[in-house]
């Protein structure tokens, strides 16, 4: 039974994507509930596929496979579900439904919009739940192709060009990595992760056709991810985007493309890859570890908020790579964690971004001047999420660190932990700065309705009070529940630990045998 | 003896509830007042009614669940936990009232962020203070550098603002990053340890066994990293830059968190890691040959050493009040720091009933200097002759606490230097001993004529401040206003950031301003004396309120009690319990 | 199957006789990603990107092939060639026509937008850094 729950998670979304448009010809808003309706199933489903294997106490029971149409791998295309994936999967339904329901009063509200997100759930669920090379490159480019798509659906000239820019990079990417993927057929003629693997360690980790296709994946979905240098289209995209776009893809779609890599290199390659080629390694934690400097000072650098947190994004995975660098199962736990930390956090950073944007016209840090009295409960998910970004416990984002940090001791690579533990004032340098201008700077003169609720505010009490609903009235309530509940439960997920062990352990036994 | 309760949690949870119902009932500043005050008394209730079972030999302790694998988020109030939480949570009432009285004498702005910051500050210094392991601390670590952050830039000048990035990053450095180090450290140290089943970080008197048979090496980086770690906290030199600057915030806020909680919990922090993690006995052994009995204590010993004598020296050219008393603070902490060090019992009895003893005093001192501003918009020394005659009462409390820093008989710090000296000298380390002889009449020297010209100098006949005013090494010939040296900000006027005042002309002022001594705030002279001399006042309270008077006079009055009958107070005997529980240490 | 190593140490010009397929798929797509690169017109990226995917299609192509090999059909006779990268290049295309068309379509509302099709003028339009 339990194998049919992988085949929903992926077909739901994807059959539920043709409604919004099907009912769209009769009602105008047919959109939104239906999404709602996918979304909320398929988080139901993967809270289901996270539960069994939660509960499991088999090794098969930890392992769901579904073969699709009923061909036995490694000729068929199977599903996998294991611990790994089904955490994926919650982060994506959680994340997906916390979106839709920010994007009820702010759009962009087309039916067309709501199929593309459904066809992106369904992409990215794909993503994570495929057990076969090509499947993935296939929901690669579906996912890439929707992102295009949804990018560009905010009708400015801006979002096209993000979105074509995306789109050159992002094919290229996903072209690299077919040719690593074709490198592996021709050398093995197989597709299938675990058939791969099996043939792979006969034939030697060594050997130059394995270690070309290793570099073509890596590179490729590098690409995906972000990290530097190749990031140059992720800042434009992230930035042009509907706000509520910038939400959904900088939390999962990076986030996806990061798992395909962690999939990849310990289902496929293995750890014993990385030992023997020592080079590879060195390479990828090299380049990782100057990604997250780098993608922290350009952070540092900019002055548009969403850019702030594009940036951002470049410097946090490239922790993530860096710890699958590392090659240790400890680092790895870290890297899963900050994986699904970092994807809640960035979700709500933009929204709360989308709020304030929507509300005031905010769009640079000295627009957030004093916008912290004029909007609390935003303001206040900013900046805890801020912090939880830069590894303040209580937090989730203390928990990815300390393992990253902690697997970096262990296998020794102290330049990594020094760069890990000094992350804490890189992250620190963009996120203060947001903090402060919204809490300390006085907001500026130019904007009317400030002066004036300013000198209300005197006059009533002598500090703040006033604000609260105020003139937060203006945004939809669910908009800013939604980023005070995310923004609680990145904190709350400081007592997390036992579920991310709990479900990856079987994981990583595998990987680290 | 173990005891499963929830009071330490309590003690925490109590002021952290109280935080929320600040912000909510922030339009009626009675009922907020009155939840800090009810917080700050049933907090000191809770944290009281455990220290007859902890000196008894009990342990309470709340386990909230694991975070990592072999650490529990635990909260446990041992005899040092329970020093410094009742430290800060008494503390926290005296200054409570005397907020009240400044910050409504000032008409200050945001008065409710500032009340709930100031509960969660004091809520994460008691969860430091009974914070079971490293990683718990850690936690408490960080929230307490959040929350202190809203105090510091309080006034949101651009003065401030700096002063608040600087605070935090140099706290974030300190916590996030060599805090974090260490921990991990120590928490892969004690994985590798041979028959461990999981890695620890609990603090155990003593010192967890594992480390004692840990790869001498990472071990001693582990100690040095954490030491550093809390060392930016407590002022350790080169980390000491935050303070000074921090001193922009509001003057209870510089009494309670820079005197009292924050710097307190990083020399606590050292506290901890000293006894606790590593233990003396194994710290001694750390360590190349050639440090001798210290051993990896002893670059920590140095440090201090060196702290205690430049920041005093420093603090004699200050001429702002609370500079003066900033660095005084640097300078009192490494005291405490040095006592730890020396690990030696006596010396270890010294600085920690320095925590509770610089507490004391340096509350009164800063309490003063928050008095004297509000009343007369003074800051700076060199125009405080004199004002004995204006405010009889505070300069009294004045005169005692500065009488205790310099080490006075009578007087709390008396008692502690006498055993840190004595430790030093037992241990052979006579060298700290000089070191402290040396600070203790540099402490005199920049605290005696501020006491002095206040009874027995007037305004218009007065020696000039401060004693040493020509830049080190004769360069630097610029001072905008005796402030200081190479003080960061070249010109910048201090008064006028610490003078919130100047920003808020409409606000309704305190009734006892009733003097002249307003007339000109906002043309560019601040403070002084007025015209003819300062006003006489009587000796029953005319000077001021009694609501931050009556603070003064009890910190004053404490930091006589420690000195008199330390026993008596409890102070002397919870320190004297928790260095006769650690084993291999003999009094 | 290429016998791993033998690329390198095949002299060129046995390079050329008997591996000829992968000389062209590395030409051609080295070709279109330069163009992807290095020509400033849109389309032309496009355009690039297309030949980039298809060098990699040829590859996939050229690696089923074997001598004397029919097309994968149950009716015919053996040997066959390998019908996996078949299927593999057919959805490739799919996804590659979707791609085109996409970008294409992103250059049409460019153009109408800033009236040129030139990356470098929009990146002064826009202000990209």
């Amino acid at each position: 039974m339990s194998d049919v729950l992988l085949a929903l998670l992926v077909t739901v979304p994807l059959v539920a994507a043709i409604f919004p448009l099907l009912f769209g010809l009769r009602y105008e808003n047919a959109g939104w509930p239906i999404a709602l309706a996918g979304s909320l199933v398929v988080t139901g489903l993967a809270g289901t596929l996270a539960w069994e294997i939660f509960t499991a106490s088999t090794e098969t029971g930890q392992r769901l496979v579904h073969e699709m149409a009923g061909y036995p791998a490694p000729y068929g295309i199977e599903l996998v579900g294991d611990g790994l994936s089904a955490l994926i999967a919650l982060l994506i339904s959680v994340v997906s439904v916390a979106v839709l329901i920010y994007s009820r009063s702010t759009g962009p509200g087309s039916n067309a919009f709501y199929s593309g997100f459904l066809l992106l759930m369904g992409g990215l669920l794909g993503m994570t739940l495929t057990g076969d090379l090509f499947n993935l490159f296939v929901f690669l480019e579906i996912v890439g192709l929707i992102t295009y798509a949804l990018v560009a659906s905010d009708d400015s000239g801006m979002a096209a060009y993000g979105a074509l820019k995306y789109l050159f990079l992002g094919t290229v990417g996903a072209s690299l990595y077919l040719i690593g993927v074709g490198y592996l057929l021709v050398r093995t003629g197989s597709l299938n992760m675990l058939d791969l693997q099996a043939r792979l360690a006969d034939i030697g980790y060594t050997e130059p056709l394995v270690q070309a296709a290793f570099g073509f994946i890596l590179i490729g979905l590098m690409l995906k991810i972000a990290v530097f240098p190749l990031h140059t289209w992720q800042p434009d995209a992230y930035t042009y985007a509907p706000d509520t776009v910038s939400a959904y893809i900088s939390a999962l779609v990076s986030t996806t493309a990061a798992y395909a890599l962690i999939r990849i290199s310990f289902d496929v390659f293995t750890v014993d890859f990385f030992a023997a080629n020592q080079l590879i390694t060195d390479a990828v934690v090299l380049v990782a570890s100057i990604s997250i400097v780098v993608g922290s000072l350009l952070a540092a650098m900019q002055t548009e908020i969403k850019r702030v947190f594009a940036y951002s994004s470049v410097a946090q995975f490239g922790m993530i790579v860096v710890a699958i660098g590392l090659n240790s199962r400890t680092a790895l736990l870290g890297a899963v964690i900050h994986l699904v930390g970092h994807g809640l956090m960035k979700a709500t950073l933009f929204m709360g971004a989308g709020i304030l944007s929507s509300a005031y016209g905010a769009t640079t840090i000295s627009d957030y001047a004093g916008l912290a009295k004029r909007s609390p409960i935003t303001s206040g998910g900013i900046a805890v999420t801020g912090l939880a970004l830069v590894g303040i416990p209580p937090s989730i984002g203390i928990l990815g660190k300390w393992y990253i940090a902690l697997g970096a001791v262990e296998s020794g690579s102290w330049s990594v932990a020094i760069i890990i533990f000094i992350s804490t004032l890189l992250t620190l340098t963009y996120v203060a700065r947001i903090i402060e201008t919204l809490y300390f700077n006085p907001p500026e003169a130019t904007h009317e309705e400030t002066a004036a609720s300013e000198s209300v505010e005197h006059v009533a009490v002598g500090d703040e009070a006033v604000a609260d609903g105020g003139l937060e009235t203006r945004v939809a309530t669910e908009r800013i529940v939604v980023v005070a509940v995310l923004a609680v439960s990145t904190v709350a997920l400081f007592a997390s630990v036992d579920l991310f062990t709990e479900l990856l352990d079987p994981v990583f036994g595998r990987f680290f045998q | 003896m173990i005891e499963p309760t929830i009071r330490p949690l309590a003690a925490v949870a109590v002021s952290f509830v109280a935080a929320a119902f600040i912000l909510a009932s922030g339009r009626r500043p009675n009922l907020r007042e009155a939840w800090t005050v009810l917080a700050s008394v049933s907090m000191f209730g809770i944290v009281a009614s455990m220290v007859p079972g902890v000196l008894a030999g009990e342990v309470y302790v709340t386990n909230l669940g694991t975070v990592l694998p072999g650490v529990d988020f635990v909260l446990r109030a041992d005899p040092l936990g329970v020093l410094f939480a009742s430290l800060a949570s008494l503390l926290w009432i005296v200054t409570s009232f005397y907020s009240i009285g400044y910050m409504r004498g000032l008409d200050e702005h945001n008065q409710t962020r500032y009340f709930a910051s100031f509960a969660v500050s004091v809520a994460s210094a008691v969860g430091i203070a009974f914070a079971g392991n490293l990683l718990t601390i850690f936690v408490f670590y960080e929230v307490l550098s959040v929350a202190t952050y809203p105090l510091v830039a309080h006034d949101e000048t651009p003065e401030a603002r700096a002063a608040g990035r600087k605070y935090l990053a140099y706290t974030f450095f300190g916590g996030g990053v060599l805090v974090l180090a260490g921990t991990v450290l120590v928490y892969w140290l004690t994985s590798l340890a041979p028959g461990a089943e999981s890695a620890t970080v609990d603090f155990t008197p003593g010192g967890i066994s594992a480390l004692a048979n840990a790869d001498p090496t990472a071990a001693s980086v582990a100690f040095i990293v954490l030491a550093l770690g809390f060392g930016v906290k407590a002022g350790l030199m080169p980390f000491h830059q935050w303070l000074p600057s921090a001193m922009v915030a509001p003057t209870p806020v510089s009494g309670l968190l820079h005197a009292v909680a924050v710097v307190k919990s990083g020399v606590f922090g050292i506290a901890r890691v000293v006894l606790d993690v590593f233990g003396p006995e194994t710290l001694a052994d750390l360590g190349p040959a050639s440090f001798g009995d210290l051993g990896i204590a002893l670059p920590v010993a140095i440090i201090a050493s060196i702290t205690l004598t430049v920041a005093s020296i420093i603090a004699l050219r200050k001429d702002h009040l609370k500079r003066r008393l900033a660095y005084s603070t640097i300078s009192q902490l490494s005291y405490i720091v040095l006592g730890l060090a020396l690990l030696e019992g006596d010396a270890l009895i010294g600085g920690l009933l320095h925590i509770p003893a610089h507490a004391f005093m340096k509350l009164t001192l800063f309490l003063c200097a928050g008095i004297i501003h509000v009343e007369t918009h003074t800051d700076n020394i060199s125009e405080m002759a004199g004002i004995g005659r204006r405010m009889p009462l505070t300069m009294t409390a004045f005169g005692i606490a500065a009488a205790g820093m310099a080490g006075i008989p009578l007087v709390a710090g008396f008692v502690s230097k006498w055993y840190i000296v004595i430790g030093a000298l037992d241990g052979g380390n006579a060298v700290f001993a000089g070191v402290l002889l040396v600070s203790g009449v540099l402490n005199i020297a920049y605290f005696w004529p501020i006491v002095y010209q206040a009874f027995f100098e007037t305004p218009d006949d007065h020696d000039t401040k401060p004693l040493l005013e020509g830049p080190f090494g004769g360069r630097d010939a610029i001072r905008a206003d005796g402030s200081g040296r190479t003080d960061d900000h070249g010109t910048v006027d201090i008064d006028a950031s610490v003078d919130p005042d100047a920003n808020h002309e409409g606000g309704v002022h305190h009734a006892h301003d009733d003097t002249d001594e307003h007339h000109d705030d906002h043309h560019g002279h601040h403070g002084g004396p007025p015209a003819g001399g300062w006003p006489k006042r009587n000796w029953r309270g005319g000077e001021s309120t009694w609501f931050m008077l009556g603070p003064i006079l009890t910190a004053a009055a404490l930091s006589l009690l420690l000195g008199i009958i330390p026993h008596t107070i409890v102070f002397m005997r919870i320190v004297e319990t928790i260095v006769g529980n650690l084993p291999g240490v003999v009094v | 199957m290429i016998d791993p190593g033998s690329v390198l140490t095949t002299d060129l010009v046995g390079l050329a006789t008997t591996r000829h397929a992968y000389v062209l798929f590395v030409l051609l797509s080295t070709i279109g990603l330069y163009m992807l690169i290095a020509n400033e017109n849109l389309v032309k990226k496009v355009i690039g990107v297309n030949m980039f995917q298809t060098g990699i299609f040829l590859f996939f192509i050229t690696s089923a092939y074997r001598v004397g090999g029919s097309a994968p059909i149950i009716e015919g006779a053996g040997p066959y060639v390998s019908p996996l990268p078949q299927v593999i290049v057919l959805t490739a295309i799919v996804v590659g026509i979707s791609l085109t068309a996409v970008g294409l379509a992103l250059s049409i509302r460019l153009y109408n937008e800033y009236g040129t099709l030139r990356a470098d003028a929009l990146r002064e339009v826009i202000g990209d850094e």
